[in-house]
């Protein structure tokens, strides 16, 4: 699904990530963890493709092809979905909207006919309802005044109707409590799939007991230094991530 | 050609008996007012404050030197006089040696008149050449043109002047005279200093046009607290045009009170990256006063930040004025702007124009203005009554909260406390008045 | 009304004295290059004018000769040579006045479709009346039986001037008097056609009333004049929408709009405009100077303006309210697109003169490319408009680095008990939302256009809902090549 082969970033000429290599398999779930700083937000960004995150070396190779030849958009619609840690407010633009208009983009990017709207209607209420998201919400502009939980929810809910081959699920937990967690979780869950791969990038353990991991990554100034099974997890919450990063140093 | 500005020009403006380079520039000064004139309705920086027909139909002619004892009327006094300053005293436009204090000046401060300086060989032609945005070219030509005597601060690179500089200005004197004032002001990088000024007018009908010119250097820091209490009768002018350097300050508050007309109004133009302006005005007005407050803010480098806030209290017939006006220049990006207008009328023939503009040539900019007309909050005044307060004293509390904005973010604390005092003194007033 | 004593003395006093015969061939399709008093005469007889309708014209057209272009709008444009242009001219077929939509120039009916109005048969499924204005003369009209049954007169202002004229001078140059402004004047002294409707008391129209204006014609001036009179309770929506093809001569349009709201009544008026502006290098595109202006003349009255403005090379327009009635409304609705060279300078004035009288401004400018965009409006209070509210609030959106958008607004109260608000604010497009957005598989221009389109939405929810979708497809396609 994804190679990711010594890859280094610079945001503004500060070098962030400084050679990063990382094998995803079709339908592997994948954990990246690390202390604030580490790097784990920009590894998203690049991965989605933001213009402002420069790759100075490295490569990065989805389904064969050089993924960083591709545009946003063009990422998007190839199937890589970035589960936001701060999901942008949008005004004026309602969530049902915004959804119609991502899916018929990316439907139209894949030759597909778009979804015209009865069908459309028809498919985000059984997602939605599914993610106990409100009918009201998504009359809502995308985002604007929606609590922690509602905008993870969102997330999901985009999620599950974009159908991506490779999310990757940035700091999903933060801003959640238990509860809230628990739903975005189940969420999740219900979009494994055998061609559907995930990175769960995430500061805490917590968030690994509800979306278990196959693998486990620790991130610490821009290189990853430990790589484990889902017990590498459990490790970390009990000794920190203090330790390791100096080990590493 | 103005006839009007001819006239006007042919009694006051100062003969070729100065330096060379500043007889040149009076001369064009001289020839671009004859040929602006006043500024009138129809000139539309000037819409709603028609100077040529403020100043008609009068014999202006100049001020002279007042050189006795300056016997200022109870309640009118220097509002800064407790504190320990260096001290310009100007009296009718002149200056007047005795009653300033201008000994001990740290080295590297220069404080003196306008005169003494160009006694002195000092030039100060970049400041004669600036005339300031469209709006105030006329009012600084008439000025060049006019100027006798004036303020000149000076500090060297680094001097934080750790006392106030004072600059007081009385008028006693009126009889249709007219005194052109010229202040130059420059800080030199690092420099910093708060100036105090104020204006006390009491001889009827005259004419007082001041004009500032600033110069900040970079990381330079200026703050200046003025009083505007003109005689009721004078019409007044006054303009700061500033420059303001890469990461220097500059931040004025004014209460401005007096005066049967006037105009205050500033050009601040950033010359570098990251610096700061701010200018504050609070003015309360009664029976037929006329106050236009006016500021253009040029953000000609990116990265600056600035703003303008006018709260005005109208009562009477009295009319109230702000025109702001922000430009953001071509590749200026990252500039904030702000700009707020409120106005309270207090009376049914108290009127407020406003016109917050804004002028943007770059796209990754912060700029908002506002604009607010109305009287004071019912509710506020039925809160405060229910529970016991006098109406009179509601009504004051309300206002002086209102003013609060602008009052009460003057640094220097008892400057602070003298021009609430002062604003506080014009609701008694007020309250006499009624009664 | 002192306009309307002032105007009929003029025309009275003017009647007795000119006598002057026609010099001009009028079998001719086109009025000769340029502006004199022949013209006028021109147009006035091929339109079969009677006399009173002509004096005002050249009343108009003599007032004209004194009076100065206007130069305080923030427009650039080179210095138009008033003789140089034609001012009237009929369609081939003008002859022979269609009765009905077969008998139109089928050459005519295609330019609709392929501009994408929906003459046919859309316009009758959604049940709107259309006016279609092409060049100067109107070529089809359709729903006025439906209307007659109603008592709702909607016709072409010619028409107007020959079967009501007492209505046409009662009401004609009562809100936008003849010396208004120079291009008002010029238009009162040139107007070619336009719309008439007039609603009588206690009627609610029973259609929203429609009129696509075209320009198609080089060279040709349009000079359209529109006046409607909604009687004491009445209601009326009125759609007008313009697109013009590619030109490569600039052209001048130059349209009077008055509107008359009297007792309990209300005039919805929307706006989508979308004159040819330019090419990328500012080559060909319209100007246009339109005066456009209500008369809340009753008490309890309401107008609401709405307008989408994306086309011209440059635009020259300020819908306003001049609420008189005691508890009348005003409202302004706008959005302003600015791409490539095009130059706005558009905005209202709310002339608060009854108690309690309320107005709402809402201006959305969006400009791009290198064009400049600026909102310039007046909010007046007068003495005696007790309680008088206004809420403005006024937002600017950059597309790039290059364009420009201005703001000035005038705020005059003179009566405590007026509460005025103003706020305006000035922001690029977010490139954070541009990510997202994009992070979902929209391309750059779609995200765009999204964006724009919520940024945008307080105003497109005004637009009645057959306007409120093309107008949401306009504003993408005006953003075109804006980014990237």
């Amino acid at each position: 699904m994804l190679e990711i082969k010594d890859l280094h970033a610079s945001v503004d000429g500060t070098p962030i990530l400084k050679g990063i290599s990382l094998t995803i398999g079709d339908g592997e779930v994948h954990a990246i963890m690390g202390p604030n700083g580490s790097g784990k937000s920009t590894l998203s960004n690049v991965l989605a493709g933001r213009e402002d995150y420069e790759i100075t070396k490295g490569s990065i190779t989805y389904k064969g092809k050089d993924l960083t030849e591709l545009s946003i958009e063009e990422r998007a619609s190839a199937g890589i979905f970035l589960a936001f840690q701060y999901p942008t407010e949008i005004p004026g633009v309602t969530t049902m909207t915004f959804l119609k208009t991502a899916v018929n983009a990316q439907r139209k990017a894949r030759g597909e006919d778009e979804l015209d709207a009865v069908k459309f209607l028809k498919l985000v209420r059984e997602k939605a309802k599914e993610l106990k998201v409100e009918e009201d919400m998504l009359k809502r502009p995308l985002n604007v005044g929606f609590s922690g939980g509602e905008k993870k929810r969102a997330e999901t809910l985009q999620m599950s109707l974009l159908q991506p081959s490779l999310a990757v699920l940035d700091e999903t937990d933060s801003g959640l409590d238990i509860d809230a967690l628990k739903i975005v979780a189940d969420g999740v869950n219900r979009l494994r799939a055998p061609d559907r791969s995930m990175i769960v990038i995430t500061h805490y353990q917590r968030l690994l007991d509800y979306i278990v991991p196959d693998h486990v990554h620790v991130l610490a100034k821009g290189k990853i230094i430990r790589s484990g099974g889902k017990e590498l997890a459990a490790e970390l919450e009990a000794s920190g991530y203090t330790d390791m990063t100096e080990s590493a140093a | 050609m103005s006839d009007q500005a001819l006239t006007y020009l042919d009694a006051n403006s100062v003969a070729a008996e100065g330096p060379a380079w500043l007889d040149v520039r009076r001369k064009a000064a001289r020839a671009s007012f004859a040929d602006a004139g006043f500024p009138h309705r129809r000139v539309e920086a000037w819409r709603y404050t028609d100077l040529s027909r403020l100043v008609a139909k009068t014999d202006w002619h100049p001020a002279v030197p007042h050189d006795g004892a300056v016997l200022v009327p109870e309640g009118r006094s220097n509002p800064f006089a407790g504190i320990a300053s260096h001290k310009l005293v100007f009296v009718n436009g002149f200056f007047r040696q005795d009653l300033s204090e201008l000994d001990d000046l740290p080295a590297g401060v220069e404080i003196l008149p306008l005169e003494a300086a160009l006694e002195r060989g000092t030039k100060f032609e970049s400041a004669f050449d600036a005339n300031g945005p469209e709006a105030m070219a006329p009012i600084a030509a008439l000025n060049t043109a006019c100027a006798r005597d004036g303020a000149v601060i000076r500090l060297s690179e680094g001097i934080q002047l750790e006392q106030p500089v004072q600059l007081i200005h009385y008028t006693p004197d009126g009889g249709a005279t007219v005194a052109h004032t010229r202040n130059v002001i420059e800080l030199a990088a690092g420099a910093s200093m708060t100036l105090l000024e104020a204006q006390i007018g009491w001889g009827g009908a005259y004419l007082v046009d001041r004009v500032t010119n600033l110069n900040l250097g970079e990381r330079a820091s200026l703050t200046h607290v003025r009083l505007e209490d003109e005689d009721i009768d004078a019409v007044h002018l006054s303009t700061v045009l500033g420059d303001v350097g890469a990461d220097a300050s500059y931040i004025a508050n004014t209460l401005a009170i007096g005066g049967r007309a006037g105009r205050l109004q500033s050009a601040l133009h950033f010359a570098g990256e990251g610096a700061h302006a701010e200018s504050n005005t609070a003015y309360l007005l009664r029976e037929t006063q006329h106050l236009d407050s006016t500021i253009v803010v040029d953000h000609a480098v990116p990265g600056c930040t600035s703003g303008a806030l006018a709260k005005g209290v109208l009562d009477d017939e009295a009319t109230g004025v702000f025109q702001g006006k922000v430009i953001v220049a071509p590749h200026a990006q990252k500039s904030d702007a702000k700009q707020m207008s409120n106005a309270l009328l207090l009376s049914r023939d108290a009127a407020m124009n406003a016109k917050p503009e804004l002028e943007i040539y770059a796209d990754d900019v912060q700029c908002a203005h506002g604009s607010t007309i109305g009287e004071l909050d019912g509710d506020a005044l039925f809160y405060l009554r229910s529970r016991g307060i006098e109406e009179q004293t509601a009504r004051q509390m309300l206002i002086s909260a209102f003013l609060g904005d602008v009052l009460e973010q003057i640094s220097h604390e008892v400057a602070r406390d003298a021009l609430s005092e002062r604003a506080s003194q014009w609701f008694e007033a007020d309250s006499e008045g009624e009664v | 009304m002192v306009a309307t004593r002032e105007t009929v003395e003029a025309v009275d006093e003017a009647v007795g004295k000119y006598k002057y015969g026609f010099s001009t061939d009028i079998e001719s399709e086109k009025a000769p290059k340029g502006l004199n008093e022949d013209t006028v005469r021109f147009i006035s007889a091929k339109k079969n004018e009677p006399e009173w309708m002509l004096e005002w014209r050249l009343d108009a057209f003599r007032r004209w000769q004194t009076m100065e272009e206007p130069d305080w709008a923030k427009v650039n444009y080179p210095k138009i040579d008033y003789q140089d242009a034609y001012y009237y001219s009929a369609p081939k077929s003008d002859d022979d006045r269609p009765k009905s939509l077969d008998e139109v120039d089928p050459k005519l009916l295609e330019t609709y479709e392929k501009l994408g109005i929906p003459l046919v048969e859309q316009m009758a499924l959604a049940g709107v009346a259309v006016d279609a204005v092409f060049d100067s003369v109107s070529v089809a009209t359709t729903f006025k039986e439906r209307l007659a049954e109603a008592g709702v007169i909607f016709c072409s202002f010619s028409e107007a001037v020959q079967d009501h004229p007492e209505l046409v001078r009662q009401y004609l140059g009562t809100v936008v008097p003849v010396t208004d402004n120079y291009f008002a004047t010029l238009n009162s002294a040139v107007f070619s056609d336009g719309s008439f409707v007039f609603v009588p008391k206690g009627v609610r129209c029973p259609m929203e009333l429609s009129t696509y204006f075209r320009i198609n014609e080089a060279d040709t001036g349009q000079f359209e004049r529109t006046l409607i009179i909604v009687e004491d309770g009445a209601y009326v929506s009125y759609l007008e929408g313009c697109t013009a093809p590619m030109r490569d001569e600039h052209q001048l349009h130059a349209a009077v709009v008055e509107l008359v709201c009297l007792e309990d009544a209300e005039i919805k008026y929307s706006t989508v405009q979308n004159w040819y502006p330019g090419d990328e290098d500012g080559k060909g595109g319209i100007y246009n100077f339109v005066t456009k202006r209500g008369d809340c003349r009753g008490d309890n009255s309401k107008i609401s303006w709405t307008q989408v403005e994306t086309g011209s090379a440059v635009t020259w327009k300020y819908p306003s309210c001049v609420l008189r009635g005691d508890n009348s409304v005003g409202e302004f609705y706008s959005i302003a697109i600015s791409n490539n060279l095009q130059q706005v300078d558009s905005g209202t004035k709310m002339i608060h003169l009854g108690k309690n009288t309320s107005s709402r401004i809402i201006s959305k400018g969006i400009s791009a490319g290198r064009s400049s965009s600026t909102y310039r409006g007046l909010v007046s209070v007068h003495k005696k408009a007790e309680d008088a509210r206004n809420f403005t609030q006024c937002d600017s959106l950059l597309i790039g680095d290059r364009c420009s958008a201005h703001t000035v607004p005038y705020i005059e109260s003179k009566n405590p008990s007026a509460v005025l608000e103003h706020e305006a604010t000035t922001s690029k497009l977010s490139e954070d939302q541009l990510f997202y957005c994009r992070q979902r598989g929209l391309d750059e221009e779609e995200a765009v256009a999204l964006l724009v389109n919520g940024f945008c939405r307080d105003v497109l929810q005004q637009l009645p809902m057959e306007f409120a979708v093309e107008a949401q497809k306009l504003v993408g396609i005006s953003l075109e090549g804006s980014v990237g």
